[in-house]
């Protein structure tokens, strides 16, 4: 079972996940920059008060798209039934899915000001992603958190893919939840929205 | 396993078992890659999972969610982290078994090494003083070395009350009534049996408030989710933490 401490190492990545677009540029060649200079930004962010909710939220969300490859991963997350789906549906997926994972992660984040990260190595994985190695320290006595970074290349810099918290894919964790929802409303792509929109209805409440 | 828990323990497992014939998860006929999935995800008794998930939750929620809030709210995070190292401290020698049947000497090495200083200068445990001296804490049971000895994890089960599970996971729990050295030291001491199990299972519950309120308000499919960490969790602790596929250190483009 995962620990309260993996959730805040998952609070904290969120953190780290709110890197303005300048940053991105300006660690194009360096994946272990890229990710501790998001953690960094998001540390500044996250710190910064006298924002609204919804204000908050728009800075996040425009952060967020800009770090993380939501079309790659919605695309992944939705498996087999990608190529089921009409190109309005699949538009409409990846708008809903996008929503889902902002608020889900902005709520997330929101409780926590501080982290430290350290990247210890930058390696490739089979499956051709750039993978950034890192742990995040815990306050007295606690033992670091591993966190495993996926990243691909784009022309616009790197974009998270995957993040591995203690062994645990946040990719691999949503695309079996959304296998599983799909398989109980018998395929039907038109369902799976639905429950998309009042997913998210309901973290905006 | 004294007679009553061996009568406990076959009431479950028959309970169980007219369970799996009441119901089977229907696989997608057809399309070979939604097989692929459906076959990877091996829960062929989903409808009855998701029925013992559901009855767990209601445990859950009435039972070891307020116990642990109440925990959490009484006392403080130094107090919370003692009892923590305490109770991790009485497992120490379950995990060192399993570490030399894993044949994983300098694991057992760094167990021994922890619980000695943390028995000792730690106060019977109440201070994990052996981690910052570099001995970093890991756990060990039957299960894990089930996975390491090549047994395939089987089906995924549900468990009434103990939750998430698997026949190789199952199976370890059984053994390691007999092989958890801890049983044996407490023969006759039923109240340190049950206050460590029922210890561990509010402290563990403590430290999961957090990520579960948030799995469960986030996510479109709460059973799916856990089923999912729950085996890269264990998959990951059999692999003692390293990376499931091999990355290629050194690279930096």
């Amino acid at each position: 079972m995962p620990t309260r401490r993996s959730f805040l190492a998952l609070a904290f990545a969120t953190c780290a996940m709110l890197a303005g677009p300048a940053t991105v540029r300006a660690a194009v060649d360096d994946p272990g920059r890229f990710v501790t200079t998001m953690a960094q930004q998001a540390i500044q962010t996250a710190a910064s008060p006298g924002l609204s909710r919804d204000a908050r939220l728009d800075r996040f969300r425009t952060l967020f798209v800009a770090a993380f490859d939501m079309n790659e991963l919605g695309r992944a997350v939705l498996g087999p039934y990608w190529r089921q789906a009409s190109p309005v549906q699949q538009t409409q997926f990846l708008d809903l899915f996008r929503e889902l994972q902002v608020l889900t992660w902005a709520g997330r984040f929101q409780d926590y000001s501080a982290i430290d990260l350290t990247v210890l190595g930058v390696g490739k994985s089979p499956d051709g992603t750039v993978a950034v190695e890192t742990v995040i320290a815990r306050g007295a006595g606690g033992q670091p958190i591993p966190v495993l970074w996926r990243l691909n290349k784009s022309p616009e810099g790197f974009k998270v893919v995957d993040i591995v918290v203690e062994g645990v894919s946040m990719a691999i964790t949503e695309r079996k939840v959304y296998f599983s929802a799909m398989q109980s409303l018998g395929g039907k792509i038109d369902g799976l929205l639905d429950i998309m929109r009042r997913k998210i209805d309901q973290l905006k409440a | 396993m004294n007679k009553k828990q061996a009568k406990v323990a076959s009431r479950t497992l028959a309970a169980l078992a007219l369970a799996a014939l009441a119901a089977c998860a229907t696989p997608p006929t057809g399309d070979k890659e939604l097989m692929a999935e459906f076959e990877q995800t091996n829960d062929p008794l989903e409808p009855t999972n998701r029925v013992v998930f559901q009855f767990n939750q209601g445990v859950d929620t009435v039972v070891l969610r307020p116990a642990a809030l109440a925990y959490r709210t009484v006392v403080p995070e130094f107090g919370r982290d003692r009892v923590g190292d305490f109770l991790s401290n009485l497992y120490a020698p379950l995990t060192f078994v399993h570490d030399v049947l894993q044949g994983e000497m300098s694991r057992a090495g760094t167990t021994l090494g922890r619980f000695v200083m943390n028995t000792t200068f730690g106060v019977f445990g109440i201070m994990d003083v052996a981690a910052p001296a570099g001995l970093a804490p890991h756990s060990e049971d039957a299960g894990q070395t089930l996975g390491v000895w090549g047994a395939p994890e089987g089906a995924y089960l549900i468990l009434p009350v103990l939750g998430p599970s698997n026949p190789r996971d199952l199976t370890g729990r059984v053994a390691d009534w007999f092989l958890d050295p801890y049983q044996h030291a407490t023969r006759d001491a039923d109240w340190a049996r049950w206050g460590r199990t029922g210890g561990s299972a509010i402290d563990g519950r403590e430290r999961a408030l957090d990520v579960l309120d948030d799995l469960e308000k986030t996510s479109l499919d709460y059973y799916a989710a856990v089923r999912s960490l729950y085996r890269q969790r264990r998959n990951t602790e059999i692999r003692n933490g390293k990376a499931a596929d091999s990355i290629t250190p050194g690279l930096t483009q």
